[in-house]
């Protein structure tokens, strides 16, 4: 066992110097308690950072170019709105990387609110209520139920997000009921599926659903 | 229905709600249970002891979930495995990248080490399962050195005893006024180590000579050892800091006052403090008010007001309408306030019990806790009184003074730690 004279205290390890006054120590030398400590990465840090860098360099060439040739109007906007849509998706992905179902609802919450700020920017010719959200909402509700199967989730894992899912379908009918909408079939195909899929989910997983929601709501 | 259909899951405890909220990377809310053996440790039939021991305690099969309101615990399919230790000590647990159980088994050489989040039990239900793991380890590793029949493990609760939570048995509704807010302490403000990476001091000495200690003074082992922790955080402080009051928070196993079996978490707090601007600076004197403030709070009624105190938040109807997003930000900007009014922490575990005729296979018992501030624990096992500090500065300050005086006062003691020796910058 190793001693240290100057805090009048024995070691155990195989420390060179006392951990308390970092002075010579005397003594033999033992096993440590303890592994060395790890020099700890974090997980795509570089990625995220050579794809920003990147991401700032598109950005200033662009803007360079369409500082010096403004003739076609500020059309760099549209590449930063680009980006940080790409950015934004990107991020909801990676941030909800451990849990696929909750990551496919946050990417139903905010693909179609992007598509509809996209088509309002871009002079609402409708074209995201139309055909865009009647067809990626059903497209997330199949990915929603195959990565349930796939992962071979619990109930209590996937309900609440297929649920989700499911009632977003009856989103395209406000517009509809509205009359908003000049092509209508995509919306009530869209409808329907979600209906057929919510009296399924009901019948079949009733009461599984309803202790989920008495789970998330206890008070 | 079946279970997978419908899994069992729990609501928190009171103490529980507010690590979830409260948590970070440099606050991980774990602690550690170390229980070094004389013979390395065997992997195999450490897995196999694990699965056996997580049998008995159905909740550690229970992962972390997000609800509307509150956060709850929920069985899991996961396994529990064991794992060489490799990873810095009390890493997170909760948040994670992958959904995990709420505690890891590692092993290193001979030291097994149960990391736990607070948010599932506290050190009294995480000693029973470490104690119960390694019973069930020893009968599998060394069956030919017990005798027949077998010793009983004491700690023998069933899965409902284990799961009750004993704050809901126990709560009646406050008739007197809340607990005031404390007064503002003295903040140790250092360099951290980089990467969150705790700095794991533990001082291991002799039962006997610090009781003797103790006993001369008139005083018991965690007055002595909280008397001792003030007085090195004084040293550390810069004069001009030496106005706030040094506060110690320590943990109180509520078991002791109340009778339950839960594998819980059961604890309330006490603060003890010393304002060294006031008072001498003599261990005599920081005893005397550290002895003073102990038989003033730790008393049954003190202690029943106190957990009443801490429920009643909870029983708030207006608080738990509260979404959980915003109730996050509110208990965190709480526990902040809370925060101010302390500077470091100890715990003393107490007395690790393991069948008389498996105590000459275990050489000691250890435990330590990340809390984002310094903070001490101490627990014994055969004779050995061990003192762990965890700390996340990179300088050693307080820790040094208060080995010193341990050894100044007689006593033997024995360092280890995990840090490499030019971690420590003077």
């Amino acid at each position: 066992m190793l001693y240290c004279e100057k805090c009048g205290v024995y070691l155990s390890g195989s420390m060179e110097r006392c951990p308390l006054c970092q002075g010579a120590v005397t003594g033999q030398p033992e096993e440590d308690a303890y592994p060395p400590l790890p020099e700890t990465a974090r997980p795509y840090g570089l990625t995220v950072r050579l794809a920003g860098l990147l991401t700032a360099a598109a950005l200033t060439v662009c803007a360079a170019v369409n500082y010096c040739f403004p003739e076609g109007g500020w059309w760099f906007l549209f590449v930063a709105a680009g980006l940080g849509s790409a950015w934004l998706l990107t991020g909801v992905a990676l941030w909800k990387r451990r849990n696929p179902m909750k990551a496919i609802a946050w990417l139903l919450a905010v693909v179609p609110a992007l598509v509809l700020a996209w088509d309002w920017r871009t002079g609402f010719m409708g074209w995201s209520i139309n055909f865009v959200l009647p067809c990626f909402i059903p497209c997330m509700q199949l990915a929603a139920a195959g990565a349930a199967r796939i992962l071979r989730l619990r109930p209590a894992d996937y309900l609440l997000y297929l649920s989700i899912c499911i009632l977003a379908g009856f989103f395209p009918l406000i517009p509809l009921f509205c009359g908003a909408l000049w092509m209508i079939y995509p919306s009530v195909v869209c409808a329907g599926i979600s209906a057929i899929s919510l009296s399924a989910l009901l019948l079949f997983r009733g009461p599984a659903l309803k202790a989920e929601i008495i789970r998330r709501g206890h008070l | 229905m079946s279970n997978r259909s419908i899994p069992p899951w729990w609501t928190l405890d009171n103490a529980a709600k507010i690590f979830p909220s409260t948590g970070s990377a440099h606050d991980s809310k774990v602690f550690r249970f170390v229980c070094e053996l004389r013979e390395p440790v065997e992997p195999q039939l450490l897995q196999r002891a694990l699965d056996r021991t997580v049998e008995r305690f159905p909740i550690y099969r229970s992962v972390m979930k997000r609800g509307w309101f509150w956060y709850y615990l929920e069985d899991s399919p996961l396994p529990a495995q064991v794992r060489r230790e490799e990873l810095p000590p009390c890493c997170p647990i909760y948040p994670s990248v992958r959904r995990s159980l709420l505690f890891r088994v590692l092993y290193y050489r001979r030291r097994i080490s149960l990391e736990v989040y607070h948010a599932l039990t506290d050190g009294t239900g995480a000693l029973n399962f470490l104690c119960a793991l390694v019973y069930e380890y020893l009968l599998l590793r060394c069956p030919e050195e017990l005798p027949q029949p077998v010793p009983v493990l004491p700690y023998d609760a069933s899965p409902a005893q284990q799961q009750a939570d004993s704050f809901q048995k126990y709560y009646e509704k406050p008739k007197g006024r809340s607990m005031g807010r404390s007064p503002a302490a003295y903040q140790i403000r250092r360099e951290r180590l980089p990467r969150n990476h705790l700095a794991i001091l533990e001082g291991r000495m002799p039962l006997d000579q610090v009781l003797a200690c103790a006993r001369a003074r008139g005083v018991t082992l965690t007055e002595l050892m909280t008397a001792i922790f003030l007085r090195a955080i004084h040293a550390g402080m810069r004069v001009r800091d030496r106005k706030k009051p040094v506060v110690i928070t320590i943990p109180v196993n509520l078991r002791s006052y109340f009778p339950s079996e839960s594998a819980r978490n059961f604890f309330a707090t006490i603060n003890a403090g010393y304002d060294f601007s006031r008072g001498e600076d003599s261990l005599e004197a920081v005893l005397k008010e550290v002895r003073r403030s102990f038989r003033e709070n730790l008393t049954a009624e003190r202690m029943r007001e106190r957990m009443n105190a801490l429920c009643a938040l909870e029983h708030s109807v207006p608080l738990r309408l509260v979404p959980l997003p915003l109730k996050d930000v509110v208990l965190r900007i709480a526990n902040k306030i809370a925060a101010q009014g302390v500077t470091a922490s100890f715990s003393n575990v107490g007395k690790v019990s393991m069948p008389r005729e498996m105590e000459k296979l275990i050489h000691l018992f250890s435990v330590f806790a990340c809390a984002g501030m310094l903070q001490a624990c101490a627990c014994s096992f055969g004779g050995v009184y061990v003192v762990s500090f965890a700390s996340p500065y990179r300088a050693c300050e307080t820790e040094r003074v208060f080995f010193r005086e341990l050894a100044r006062l007689g006593i033997e003691v024995v360092l280890t730690t995990n840090l490499p020796p030019e971690t420590e910058v003077r």
